[in-house]
C-alpha cells in the first residue's frame, strides 16, 4: 500500500474513530476510542503527515 | 511469529519511510515539524512565550530553516528550574492541563534543584517509540523478553525503554528491588534474550557473577543495551562488555528531561538521532552550527515534550555529526562514537582537546586494570592537568601497580601527546554506580568551561 493510500485511510479512521468517542456514553470504549485516536495520530506523524503537536491538548 | 505478518517482521526499519528519506526531504519536513512546536510552545507555555517575546520572534516569522537557525534562541536548564520555581513544581515550564499527565519524573538535583519532567500518555508512548528504532535494527522483535536490573523510581532512567519494550510488543522482566546476586538467579530463571543498564553496572553484574560463579557468557542474554553513560559507542568498553556477555552490545543515548533522542547504530561504532521525533544542531561556542564531521555541542529540539517543550535545548553534551550515508542504511544523522564528553568536561591540556570519552578508551589498552577510574581535572596558572585513579584488576599484584600506572601514562603521551598521571589503585577502591555513574571530577574554576556565547542565546 502506498504512503498515500495509507493516509487517506487513516483520516477516515480517526474520523469515525472521533465520531464514536463521541456517540458513546460507556466509560470503557471511551477510553478506547481516545487512545486510538492518538495512536492515528502517531502514525500519520510518522508518515510525515505534520499537525498539531498533541490535537486534543490543543483544542482545550 | 508474533504480533508481525513475517513479511513485516523481516523490514529492516521500524519506520522505512522516513529512515531512508532523503536528507532535503527530511530537513523539509524538519522545517514543519519545528514551525509547528515553535506554535505550540509559544501558545501554551508562559515560558517560552516569555523567551520568545524576549528575543522578539513570533512564530509565524520562523518560515525557514535559516530562520530557525539564526532567530529562536536556545534554552538552557536553568532557565527550566527557574521557570518550574515560579510555582513548583512545573510553574511555567507547563504547557498542559494536568489532566493530560500519565507519568511524573525528576533528575537527582545533583547540581542543584531537580528538575521536574511531566510526561503525557503522547509523549510517553513515544519515548517507548524512540527506543525501539533500536530495538528493530538490531533484530530484536516481539518474541524477545528484556531484562531491567534496576530499580524503579522517580528518574527516567530505563522508564522509557520499558516503554519501548511494551510499543514493541515484546516481554518485560523486571529486577526492581533485588540486589545484583538475585538478578544474576533471576536471569538464569527466566532466560530473558535482552538486558538494559548503565555500561558500568554491565561490567560490575560480572564481578558479582564471579563471587557467585557464573559464567554470563553462558546465560540466555544474547543482546545487552547500554544507555545512561557513554560506552557502548567506545570500542574497548563495548567489547568487554561483550566478551564478559557472550552478547552483542549497543547503546541509546538519550537526556532525561527531553527522552531517548539517538538510537545506536546496529553497526554500533555511533548512533543516529531519532528523526521522526527529534531535531538537532551541532554547535561551536558562538552558537552557529558546524560543519557535519566536525565536533560541537548538540543541541536539540523535542517534538514529543507537549508538557514542557523543549526547543533548541543545550545539552552541553559534545559529539561529532555527519549527514554521510551510513553503511546501516539509514539516513538519519550519524554521530560516531557516541557522546564525546560534555562542554563542561572539556579539557585542553596544552592546546591538546582532551575527551573524557578517549581516557575510557585508552585506560582499556592498558593490561591490569579493569573497567573502573575517576578523571580530575584542574587547573594551575596556564594550563587544564588531568590526574586519573584506575582500579587494577582483581588478579594483579599490589606490587604492579606503579608500573602500570607508568604504562598507562606512556599511552595517554604517545596517543593524544599530553602528559596525564595515573594512579593505579586496588579492586574495590572506588564507588559503584547501578545508574550514572560519576567518573569526571571538575576542580577548575567555573570560568574555564566552555561557555556558549553569541547569537540567539538568551
Amino acid at each position: 500500500m502506498t504512503r498515500e493510500e495509507t493516509l487517506e485511510r487513516l483520516r477516515e479512521l480517526q474520523t469515525r474513530v472521533q465520531e464514536l468517542r463521541q456517540a458513546s456514553d460507556n466509560p470503557a470504549i471511551e477510553r478506547t476510542m481516545q487512545l486510538l485516536d492518538l495512536y492515528c495520530h502517531m502514525a500519520r506523524w510518522e508518515l510525515g503527515d505534520v499537525r498539531a503537536m498533541n490535537p486534543e491538548a490543543e483544542s482545550q | 511469529m508474533k504480533l508481525y505478518k513475517p513479511a513485516v517482521e523481516a523490514q529492516k526499519f521500524w519506520n522505512p519511510y522516513t529512515q531512508t528519506m532523503a536528507r532535503a526531504d527530511l530537513d523539509r519536513l524538519h522545517l514543519r515539524k519545528l514551525q509547528t512546536a515553535i506554535e505550540y510552545a509559544y501558545a501554551k507555555s508562559p515560558m517560552y512565550r516569555k523567551l520568545l517575546d524576549r528575543h522578539k520572534v513570533k512564530p509565524a516569522q520562523v518560515r525557514t530553516m535559516d530562520d530557525f537557525i539564526k532567530r529562536v534562541p536556545f534554552i538552557d536548564k536553568k532557565e527550566i528550574l527557574d521557570a518550574q520555581a515560579v510555582s513548583p513544581p512545573f510553574g511555567d515550564a507547563l504547557a498542559i492541563s494536568e489532566d493530560f499527565f500519565h507519568q511524573r519524573f525528576a533528575t537527582s538535583g545533583s547540581t542543584g534543584a531537580p528538575l521536574h519532567i511531566p510526561l503525557t500518555y503522547h509523549s510517553a508512548e513515544l519515548w517507548g517509540e524512540s527506543w525501539v528504532y533500536l530495538y528493530w535494527a538490531t533484530g530484536i522483535r516481539a518474541r524477545h523478553s528484556f531484562y531491567f536490573p534496576f530499580n524503579w523510581g522517580i528518574f527516567a532512567a530505563f522508564w522509557s525503554a520499558y516503554m519501548g519494550v511494551r510499543r514493541l510488543g515484546a516481554t518485560v522482566v523486571s529486577g526492581g528491588g533485588l540486589d545484583s546476586k538475585a538478578r544474576l538467579r533471576q536471569i538464569e530463571q527466566y532466560r530473558p534474550d535482552v538486558m538494559l543498564a548503565t555500561p558500568t553496572y554491565a561490567l560490575y553484574l560480572g564481578e558479582t557473577a564471579r563471587e557467585m560463579g557464573v559464567d554470563l557468557a553462558k546465560t540466555s542474554i544474547s543482546t545487552v543495551i547500554v544507555s545512561g553513560e557513554p560506552g557502548g559507542s567506545i570500542p574497548a568498553t563495548r567489547h568487554a562488555i561483550e566478551a564478559l556477555w557472550g552478547a552483542r552490545c549497543y547503546e541509546l543515548y538519550g537526556i532525561a528531561e527531553i527522552g531517548p533522542t539517538n538510537p545506536g547504530c546496529p553497526l554500533q561504532e555511533g548512533n543516529h538521532l531519532c528523526e521522526d521525533w527529534y531535531h538537532a544542531l551541532v554547535v561551536d561556542e558562538s552558537g552557529n552550527p558546524v560543519p557535519y564531521g566536525e565536533v560541537g555541542e548538540h543541541i536539540v529540539t523535542s517534538y514529543i515534550q507537549d508538557g514542557q517543550p523543549l526547543i533548541k535545548y543545550r545539552t552541553h553534551d559534545l559529539v561529532r555529526w555527519t549527514d554521510q550515508p551510513c553503511g546501516c542504511g539509514s539516513t538519519w544523522l550519524y554521530y560516531p562514537g557516541g557522546v564525546l564528553g560534555r562542554t563542561d568536561h572539556m579539557i585542553i591540556v596544552k592546546g591538546v582537546n582532551v575527551y573524557p570519552a578517549a581516557v575510557e578508551a585508552l585506560l582499556h589498552r592498558v593490561s591490569g586494570l579493569s573497567e573502573h577510574y575517576e578523571v580530575h581535572v584542574d587547573r594551575d596558572a596556564a594550563n587544564d592537568f588531568v590526574t586519573v585513579k584506575a582500579e587494577a584488576r582483581s588478579d594483579v599484584d599490589g606490587t604492579r601497580y606503579a608500573d602500570i600506572g607508568r604504562d598507562a601514562a606512556g599511552v595517554f603521551k604517545s596517543v593524544i601527546g599530553v602528559s596525564i598521571d595515573v594512579t593505579v589503585q586496588a579492586p574495590g577502591s572506588l564507588p559503584r554506580y547501578e545508574l550514572k555513574a560519576k567518573r569526571f571530577f571538575d576542580h577548575r574554576p567555573a570560568g574555564h568551561r566552555w561557555q556558549l556565547a553569541g547569537r540567539g542565546q538568551a
